[in-house]
């Protein structure tokens, strides 16, 4: 508990000078830029604040960050495209699974281990899913992927709380109550 | 251990020493021993065993079939145990849940022995069959335990690691709310998948919003806590007071506790962030009252409103019975630093 309020604080502190360096580059920004400013700064404090940088997600969302800031607009296209590919992948799946519902009922037999292997399926189908959803998922193992997945919860939830404290704070500032 | 290497050899290669029809004599007395009491536990090891046996080696089809028939009769002659053991083999094979091999128990018992001496040593037929059989099953004991653990090294490996991510979904499912009803390891990684997006997308939602407010992004994040601290911070605070970690009104920080903890509490550390603020706090009460140089803080509120707050605050920190660390004399802190204007 105490490591996560130094986390904020930490967060804090580096998302506010990467948005100061970030600003003083470029002014007079439309909402989206200004957005996009915000996102980018934000994932960036975020990753690089920890103890250890040695996981993953960390240096992927470091080299995604840097790249999304010279052409963001490919990064949008890219993943309007992952979606489009999500779909994809779970019309033929489901197709698949009506198949093999036809199936199940001829040999009752086979049954048993195709339940085994649809779960297991089932199992690969949302660790590729979740691979998808963090950054630099495509280089990680089982093993490390769930490692990796507690830690970038942990900092996604404490990057949630600081930007819900700021946008309060802010809200406030303009309309005081 | 020699058990548990003639298993595997069995089950592996079905290749059998002399040594290890030794071993399966030697067991055997141990076995009637303590037959009548364990009977169960054994049938349960027995069980998966020949369950395997039955699965790994189906293949030697045709030979002795005679054999065999003359093994069970004599085997049914010898101990009216192994009758029973029968029927409660069964009976708990199906209780476990592993009816697959229940059936092939029932349907291939003949080729099930039969397997069993395939896999013996011919040599050691001589040994009375129906104890040969019996004696199988305290080796097989250590299969049911070690059943996932197979003796290689990949296998242990796998174990290993397999072990070491099902702990670890542990903590994800403590860290992620609503897990903890699911079960299955579909579930939880849906539960999981729908908890990173979800906050994947309150981060985007919220940073709209953050330049949705700030429509020049020139706001000066002094002002901005220090506005905050009145109202939202004020019942963040009492909701996360039991945490000591948001009020650190520790010595290196005195000068700067009454604003510190309040900052601490949005997560900034006020020395390096630098808050420029003249800070003066005669104690002259039990509740110390706080006079901040108004000179910063005019555009948005009159220094009294400040106070009043602040007291509000600092008297739901001695109930809270944190603020142990005010001082009990007046000081004047000063903390010049530089002016942090957040420009954007």
């Amino acid at each position: 508990m105490r490591n996560l309020s130094l986390l904020k604080q930490e967060f804090l502190r580096k998302w506010i000078k990467d948005l100061k360096k970030y600003n003083s580059q470029k002014k007079n920004m439309n909402l989206f830029e200004r957005k996009k400013a915000i996102k980018l700064s934000a994932d960036l404090a975020m990753a690089s604040t920890s103890k250890d940088k040695t996981t993953l997600w960390r240096k992927a969302l470091i080299a995604n960050t840097s790249t999304s800031i010279d052409e963001q607009d490919i990064s949008t296209t890219s993943s309007s495209h992952k979606k489009v590919i999500r779909k994809n992948s779970t019309n033929s799946y489901s197709l698949y699974r009506k198949r093999k519902i036809g199936r199940r009922k001829i040999n009752r037999a086979k049954e048993r281990v195709e339940a085994s292997f649809i779960a297991t399926r089932l199992v690969k189908k949302r660790t590729r899913r979740l691979k998808s959803l963090l950054p630099g998922g495509k280089f990680m193992d089982d093993a490390c992927l769930v490692d990796e997945t507690l830690d970038y919860i942990e900092s996604l939830k404490a990057q949630v709380e600081v930007m819900r404290c700021l946008v309060t704070a802010s809200e406030l500032f303009i309309n005081p109550p | 251990m020699l058990h548990c290497l003639n298993t595997s050899g069995n089950l592996v290669g079905g290749i059998i020493s002399d040594m290890t029809v030794l071993e399966r004599q030697r067991a055997r007395k141990k076995f009637q021993h303590e037959h009548e009491q364990d009977q169960q536990f054994f049938m349960v090891g027995c069980d998966s065993a020949l369950g395997e046996v039955v699965a790994n080696s189906m293949k030697p089809g045709d030979l002795g079939f005679e054999n065999v028939e003359e093994t069970v009769k004599k085997r049914k002659a010898d101990h009216k145990v192994d009758m029973k053991s029968k029927d409660k083999r069964i009976k708990v094979s199906v209780e476990e849940g592993e009816s697959k091999i229940t059936e092939q128990i029932k349907g291939n018992k003949n080729t099930k022995l039969k397997n069993r001496e395939n896999c013996d040593d011919v040599g050691s037929k001589e040994n009375s069959k129906g104890s040969e059989i019996q004696n199988h099953k305290p080796d097989y004991i250590h299969v049911r335990a070690r059943r996932g653990q197979a003796t290689d090294s990949h296998s242990l490996a796998e174990r290993v690691r397999r072990e070491k991510i099902s702990e670890r979904m542990k903590y994800l499912q403590d860290l992620v709310p609503g897990c903890n009803k699911i079960a299955g390891k579909a579930g939880m990684l849906d539960e999981i998948i729908n908890y990173v997006q979800s906050l994947q997308r309150q981060v985007e939602f919220l940073s709209m919003k953050l330049a949705a407010v700030n429509p020049r992004l020139d706001f000066n994040i002094d002002e901005l806590f220090a506005k905050e601290v009145f109202t939202q911070n004020f019942q963040m605070m009492q909701s996360e007071m039991s945490n000591p970690a948001y009020l650190q009104f520790n010595s290196a920080q005195q000068q700067v506790s009454c604003c510190g903890g309040l900052i601490n509490n949005m997560g900034i550390l006020p020395p390096e962030i630098g808050v420029r603020r003249n800070i003066n706090a005669p104690a002259s009460a039990s509740l110390p009252e706080i006079f901040l140089d108004p000179s910063c803080f005019t555009h948005i509120l009159p220094s009294s409103t400040w106070e009043g707050d602040f007291q509000n605050l600092h008297s739901v920190d001695f109930d809270q019975g944190r603020s142990t660390s005010f001082p009990s004399q007046p000081f004047t802190g000063m903390i010049e630093a530089s002016n942090l204007k957040m420009e954007m």
